[in-house]
């Protein structure tokens, strides 16, 4: 690619690549907290794969004092757009924190309530909740993932805003049979199911309509139980 | 006009002289004119005709003055003329009246109210009429109301004749004022004025009213408990009020007419139907219908008989229907049970002429079809013998299409009702469909044996009517296509043409997909045939030795079964390898797989006094039974290594030759039932039979054990699931997008002449083909699927 003049480039947006990123050297600014947030990702990469792994990820987890299961690492992933559990890569890590407007260990710390707030917002919400469900799809061509997982997941997730449905529903999961795993659909029903419909009286709730099968025989469960 | 004469002008003193003139002119006319008005020249046409002549002198004629003037009336000033004209009239409506008119000329009636008319007493002769009229018919009324009893009505109705004869002749003579003078005053013409008189002054006389609308009532009544009237008297009477016009007629007699048979019909119903059952109840009420319609026929007017028949079937049947339905032990049920063909098919000509009638009935019959039909399927007792239990289904289906054809008149409403409820509880039972297959089995099996087509035919046809109620279908093709293989496998079936009528009837009603393996399965029995005769010719040195069948079944048209493995005694192995590499030979490319759990085998025994038998055998007996041809005693694991027959099937078949009474061609050590590891077996030397040929074993079709039904049903259920994914992938591709509730409706309707899809099932389904892309759910709309290409 050639180089073009830098004042075109000024206003990219997150998703430019990194030659882009490169060529806006426009700003000295923006340099400058480029290199801080390529030093701190230096920090805590590993050295030969140039990926911030799982150790690397539990040392930042501990700088930012916030568990490895906590959801903000998960909203921090979807900020980034990473791709595989478990391991940031320089462009989604510069893409995040750039995002962020965090070039350091107390920037970043500061901004995680911010992020929190930008995730759970209902616009954000829906596509925070479906990268969740891609992000633990570990394997190429997997679809679904165990109900282990799935029940972790949830819990991290939604246990915070729908705590009452996210411990029936993860009961329920532990008990049946039917289902050894869930697939996207199914997740994104239950999204749906919080969203929509009061609990725990569930009046609004029709299984004669489109819902997953697995919440047909969750409610249907649920009502055996209260009987 | 004066004649003029000319006045010759005097001098003034003559003055005088000239008034005398003039005055003595005058006088000399008047006196003419006097006399002319006192002839009453009766000449309607105005004829020119000269002045009167004082003189008869006619010569003087000449010389006056001739004019010819139009004829004009003459203004009449004699009043008494209308007095004395009428006078003449009215005495003759008197003796009119008094049957006396024999002496009365009518030219000179008719001239005189003419006459009348034409000097303009049109009004006074029409109020005299009114008038005269009256007052005789008041002088009738009172006549009338002195008569007792019966004579009432006999004078009231002679009077009446009377009347209609004088108002005839009346109106005859009066036909010029009726056409001339009332045309233009637009009054009612002479005979209606005469039937309004004689309904004022007689029908409404307050003494005459009540009294005859009541003595009519009282006849009616008598007539109704069974005492004979006069039946002419009344006609009269009624006609005698359509005549006074139909509104009179409605409202002197027949709405009271109506409210009273009204009240008598309610008071008799509720009689009635304490004290009779209801067919009794219904021939009450139909012989009431019959007679009410003669009576209108008899004397009322023609127009009342809609209304006192709806009468009727207000009061005794409508008010009563659902009493009269639901009778205790005479009610429709009833009726229905004990087949009263009669009694049905009067209810149901009654009920049909009201309201709701027919629709109360054919409820209670539903209701009644319903539950008899869900008792029937599903006692366990009846469920026994599935033969049994179809034939009952049948013997009720016929039993009531009788009775809609007798009694209802073939309604196609109730042979719906009818339809709708066989549908209903025949799938109440789950094994319907196994059961109507044994059925067909039996039929084919032994039951057709010596029946003419044509009541095969009938039979197979009512098969298919029960096979049309049948909602799961595709159960029923998997049993009858396990039953069919074996009958065709054992060569046990009564009449091949009787299998292909009721294949065709299948694939008429299901289509060609249906059918098309089973029609393999016939294909395969004739090409074996073919093949075995092929087989043989081309191995002319094998006629000597056993004869062997073969019978080659295409894997796909025919029940699946695992092959259980055999070792075959070496006679029989070495066949069969001569005809596996003939086969082979002519088809190559196909894989050949024995099913000795299917087979059989005819051998000849001799035992030990000699008997000799032929015994009918499965192919596991007949490998067991070869063993004993190289050693007298055998235990089962013996048995079990030499034949490697599995032991489920290795102790049924050793079950079936040691344990079963008159078949026991061995004899097994211990004696008990039941098989066990350690024991032994020995050729029976005592076996008898009466017969030469000994059947041991059939592969007959019988009714499902638990399990084996469990497996059948599921294997059902596992076919089932391609068929939807199937139907919904076609519905999706043609629609594009579609919402939840029509998708579900769409391929429900699709699979409905194979089973009745499950909306939950429908749902794994799409959420199957959700997850293998397929589909995909509208992001927007929750409820909408699209279909990916």
């Amino acid at each position: 690619m050639r180089r073009s003049a830098a004042s075109k480039k000024k206003s990219d947006s997150i998703t430019t690549s990194t030659t882009d990123l490169f060529r806006s050297a426009s700003s000295k600014a923006t340099t400058k907290e480029m290199d801080r947030i390529d030093h701190l990702f230096n920090q805590y990469a590993n050295i030969s794969s140039n990926l911030i792994d799982p150790e690397g990820i539990e040392e930042l987890c501990s700088n930012l004092e916030v568990s490895h299961t906590d959801i903000r690492i998960l909203m921090l992933a979807w900020k980034m757009k990473a791709e595989k559990q478990g391991y940031f890569t320089q462009e989604e890590w510069r893409r995040g924190l750039k995002a962020l407007r965090a070039d350091t260990i107390n920037k970043l710390k500061k901004a995680l309530p911010e992020l929190e707030k930008e995730v759970r917002r209902q616009s954000n919400f829906a596509d925070f909740y479906a990268y969740a469900f891609r992000y633990c799809l570990t394997e190429e061509k997997q679809k679904s993932i165990d109900i282990e997982t799935i029940c972790q997941l949830l819990d991290i997730v939604m246990g915070s805003t729908f705590r009452a449905q996210v411990d029936y529903f993860v009961e329920y999961l532990k008990i049946q049979n039917d289902y050894k795993v869930i697939n996207m659909d199914q997740w994104m029903g239950f999204y749906r199911f919080c969203n929509e419909i009061s609990f725990p009286e569930m009046t609004e709730y029709n299984p004669e309509l489109a819902w997953p099968l697995v919440l047909d025989s969750f409610v249907e469960w649920i009502s055996e139980k209260e009987a | 006009m004066i004649p003029s004469i000319s006045l010759h002008r005097q001098n003034k003193t003559k003055k005088i002289s000239i008034p005398v003139l003039q005055l003595f002119l005058i006088l000399l006319f008047s006196p003419k004119s006097l006399r002319a008005s006192q002839e009453l020249i009766p000449n309607p046409n105005p004829i020119v005709s000269p002045s009167p002549i004082p003189s008869g002198d006619m010569s003087n004629q000449k010389k006056r003055n001739f004019q010819i003037e139009a004829f004009k009336h003459r203004v009449v000033v004699d009043p008494k003329y209308a007095d004395k004209t009428w006078q003449i009239l009215e005495r003759a409506i008197h003796q009119i009246y008094n049957q006396d008119a024999s002496g009365l000329s009518f030219e000179e009636l008719y001239r005189n109210a003419y006459n009348m008319v034409l000097h303009k007493f049109g009004e006074k002769l029409y109020t005299g009429f009114i008038a005269t009229m009256t007052g005789h018919l008041k002088e009738k009324a009172k006549i009338i109301e002195s008569a007792q009893g019966g004579a009432f009505l006999e004078e009231l109705n002679k009077k009446w004749n009377e009347h209609n004869k004088a108002l005839e002749m009346i109106r005859d003579i009066l036909m010029y004022m009726d056409r001339t003078y009332i045309e233009s005053t637009k009054k009612p013409h002479v005979h209606p004025m005469g039937l309004i008189l004689w309904k004022d002054n007689v029908v409404h006389s307050p003494k005459i009213h009540k009294r005859l609308l009541n003595t009519l009532l009282d006849l009616v009544q008598k007539e109704r408990v069974g005492e004979v009237i006069d039946r002419g008297l009344v006609r009269n009477v009624t006609k005698m009020f359509m005549d006074l016009g139909e509104g009179v007629y409605q409202e002197d007699f027949e709405k009271p007419f109506l409210e009273a048979s009204s009240e008598f019909y309610k008071v008799e119903s509720m009689e009635f139907i304490e004290a009779c059952d209801c067919g009794d109840y219904l021939k009450k009420a139909e012989k009431r219908l019959t007679e009410e319609i003669d009576r209108v026929g008899h004397y009322l007017d023609g127009k009342s008989e809609d209304k006192i028949t709806s009468v009727v079937e207000r009061e005794m049947i409508a008010n009563h229907m659902q009493r009269l339905v639901h009778m205790e032990n005479s009610g429709l049920v009833n009726m229905l049970l004990n087949d009263k063909y009669e009694d049905l098919g009067r209810m149901y000509n009654l009920f049909r002429r009201v309201t709701n009638g027919l629709a109360t009935v054919r409820d209670v019959m539903t209701s009644h079809l319903r539950e008899m039909g869900k008792q029937l399927v599903t006692d366990p007792e009846k469920s026994k013998d599935p033969v049994e239990f179809v034939q009952r289904l049948l013997d009720e289906r016929d039993k009531y299409d009788k009775i809609i054809s007798t009694a209802f008149g073939n309604d196609k409403t109730f042979q719906n009702a009818l339809n709708s409820s066989f549908e209903y509880f025949i799938n109440l039972n789950t094994r319907s469909p196994e059961f109507i297959s044994l059925f067909v089995d039996d039929k084919l099996r032994k039951g057709l044996k010596g029946i003419a087509d044509v009541d095969v035919e009938v039979i197979l046809d009512k098969v298919m009517m029960l096979f049309r109620y049948l909602q799961e279908k595709d159960v029923f093709e998997k049993y009858y296509k396990q039953h069919v293989a074996k009958r065709l496998l054992s060569g046990k079936t009564v009449s091949d043409d009787a299998e292909r009528s009721l294949i065709v009837k299948l694939k008429t009603e299901c289509g060609y997909q249906f059918t098309s393996k089973l029609e393999g399965m016939f294909t395969d029995m004739k090409t074996s045939e073919d093949t075995m005769r092929g087989f043989y010719s081309s191995h002319p040195e094998l006629s000597e030795g056993p004869t062997l069948i073969v019978q080659v079944l295409t894997t796909g048209s025919w029940p699946t079964q695992p092959a259980v493995p055999c070792n075959l005694p070496a006679e029989v192995s070495v066949l069969c390898e001569k005809f596996r590499s003939y086969y082979l030979g002519t088809h190559t490319g196909r894989r050949l797989s024995w099913q000795t759990n299917m087979g059989t085998a005819d051998i000849k025994a001799v035992f030990g006094k000699g008997q000799k038998h032929e015994l009918n055998v499965s192919t596991f007996q007949m490998c067991v039974l070869m063993l004993f041809n190289n050693s007298d005693r055998l235990s089962y694991k013996e048995i079990e290594q030499a034949t490697e027959i599995p032991a489920p099937e290795l102790k049924r078949c050793l079950q079936s030759l040691a344990c079963v009474k008159g078949k026991n061609v061995i004899k097994k050590e211990p004696m008990s039932k039941d098989i066990g590891e350690d024991d032994l077996f020995v050729v029976n030397d005592k076996f008898t039979s009466k017969f030469y040929k000994v059947k041991i074993g059939t592969v007959v079709a019988q009714k499902e054990t638990e399990p084996e039904k469990q497996e059948t049903r599921q294997r059902v259920e596992e076919d089932r699931k391609p068929q939807i994914e199937a139907a919904i992938v076609r519905i999706m591709k043609s629609r594009k997008i579609l919402d939840h509730n029509n998708i579900i409706a769409e391929v429900t309707k699709q699979l409905q002449p194979r089973f009745l899809a499950n909306p939950t099932e429908i749902k794994k389904r799409i959420e199957s083909l959700i997850e293998r892309d397929f589909l995909e759910r509208d992001n927007t709309d929750r409820k909408l699927y699209r279909y990916l290409a």
